[in-house]
């Protein structure tokens, strides 16, 4: 599975990097990065609860 | 349907608060539900659906190219000719691509890092608010607590510079009490108040044109929208918006946050105990009691949802505090708990036009609800609560409260100045 963010979205709310630090960095110029483009299986639920829960809806997840 | 209808387009619907009972019905039995109006249809046209589960709620707000904001305005209401356009001048009613251009304006002064830094200050304010009031034992709490950290803030991050502050708040108060006739006499009135706000506006322009600021207006003055800047007519109308989303929501906010507080006192003491719980109490106050119960969206297209037929260009009206009690996703919903684990309410809206002031908002929640509830915890109603008119803003007008006075946190130990006639007269000169 593949990490996806719409950037015109992405306020840097931050509330992925809470939810799963290993993948989403917000940096000290609140730009989002991804740190793990293709995370592994185990982080779905993680990765799951952060595209629930991001207030501008701006992740999903895409299937490889 | 057996439902005796409540017409939602009426603010009396709403006179004795949300009417939470008519909404656990309809989430039961009909979620998706045709309002018909029958309260000055002229105004606010044939009907509308009322949306009151969570899921939709979240689901309009995903999809703002087929619930449009643009089409028809975000209340209930209908907007015509030159109100319809004047409408769309602001952020509030515009729909991508352009909503997320104008966004990104201000976004960048409202993220959390950069409220992280303001909070201190912010916490400064609260301190000052509270100084304000400790020593007397009694206010009225929205005019002299809930009304102040939000004036002062929003003010001071746009520049409006401090003489000018007292003015423009009365003239701000006008434009949220606009069914409210003891706030004002008339939509009309309204309608001046907001003509009033955008002449300030000009004002603002004028101070920043010349000399970059680090404020609001002058971000908004010196950005650019597909490389074009704000005519005045958008700069003015964007200025509104900040100030009437930035003042009343905050302050209805912490009203009703204060009200719960005192209605459940079991749940303050937990407060009082354990502050740390104080965030996660501001996260409930938006989920129990969200400042804003309704936006409108217009269909661009037919829609179909839990089986009824929406047609394009069919008004559709969210309810906030509706899906914030949805039993299908809180679990004991009509419970307040500061305790609860509730991070997905939709209390500040979700997606396309999330409240952009929501770390803002937060922050001085957080702020305000410390002082209070470390120097007048054990502050009580003293008088009848008075209600605004309304079915968009869930506000109170007035809330007299008492507590045990206290000291201003400023108060200095007084000093013995017998036998200096110098420094008596000194210290009398400072304390006028």
């Amino acid at each position: 599975m593949k990490v996806v963010v719409d950037y015109d979205l992405c306020e840097a709310n931050a509330v992925c990097m809470r939810i799963l630090p290993e993948v989403f960095q917000v940096d000290d110029q609140d730009s989002l990065n991804i740190l793990i483009e293709h995370p592994p299986e185990a982080m779905r639920d993680k990765l799951k609860e952060a595209v629930r829960l991001c207030p501008r809806q701006a992740i999903s997840i895409q299937e490889d | 349907m057996a439902f005796t209808d409540l017409d939602l387009s009426d603010p009396d619907s709403f006179a004795n608060g949300f009417p939470h009972e008519y909404f656990r019905a309809l989430r039961r039995e009909d979620p998706v539900h045709w309002n018909e109006t029958h309260f000055d249809v002229e105004r606010n046209g044939r009907g509308f659906w009322d949306i009151t589960k969570y899921e939709d709620v979240k689901m309009m707000s995903r999809n703002p190219m087929l619930f449009s904001s643009w089409e028809g305005g975000t209340n209930i209401f209908e907007l015509k000719g030159d109100d319809l356009e004047g409408s769309r001048s602001m952020m509030l009613n515009m729909d991508p691509p352009l909503h997320v251009k104008y966004r990104r304006l201000v976004a960048k002064n409202f993220t959390p890092r950069m409220i992280d830094q303001l909070e201190p200050h912010i916490r400064d304010l609260a301190r000052e608010i509270i100084d304000s009031i400790v020593e007397r034992g009694s206010c009225d709490f929205v005019t002299e607590v809930a009304a102040q950290l939000p004036m002062k803030t929003i003010m001071e991050i746009v520049g409006v510079p401090e003489e000018d502050q007292q003015h423009l708040f009365e003239v701000s108060n006008k434009l949220v009490g606009f069914d409210d006739p003891e706030l004002q006499g008339s939509f009309d009135e309204g309608r001046m108040a907001a003509a009033e706000v955008c002449m300030y506006g000009q004002k603002l322009r004028e101070l920043v044109e010349e000399c970059p600021m680090d404020n609001l207006a002058s971000a908004l003055y010196h950005g650019k929208v597909d490389g074009e800047s704000l005519n005045p007519l958008q700069y003015n109308y964007f200025f509104l918006i900040l100030m009437v989303a930035g003042n009343e929501t905050t302050r209805t906010l912490t009203s009703n946050g204060m009200r719960l507080l005192m209605e459940n006192p079991d749940e303050r003491r937990k407060l009082v105990e354990n502050p740390s719980l104080i965030p996660n109490a501001v996260e409930e106050f938006l989920r129990y009691n969200p400042a804003v119960m309704h936006f409108r969206r217009t269909l661009t297209d037919d829609y179909e949802l839990r089986g009824k037929k929406l047609k394009k260009g069919d008004k559709v009206v969210m309810w906030y505090p509706s899906a914030n009690r949805d039993e299908d996703v809180f679990a004991d919903p009509d419970r307040f708990d500061v305790t609860r684990n509730i991070p997905e309410h939709l209390g500040l809206g979700i997606g396309e036009h999330y409240c952009l002031g929501a770390s803002f908002a937060r922050a001085q929640l957080r702020s305000i609800f410390t002082e209070i509830l470390t120097r007048v915890p054990d502050m009580e109603l003293a008088g009848p609560i008075r209600y605004l008119r309304s079915n968009f803003i869930h506000g109170i007008k007035e809330m007299p409260v008492r507590y045990t006075p206290a000291t201003r946190s400023d108060a200095q130990p007084v000093q013995t100045t017998e036998g200096c006639p110098f420094h008596q007269a000194e210290s009398g000169a400072v304390s006028v």
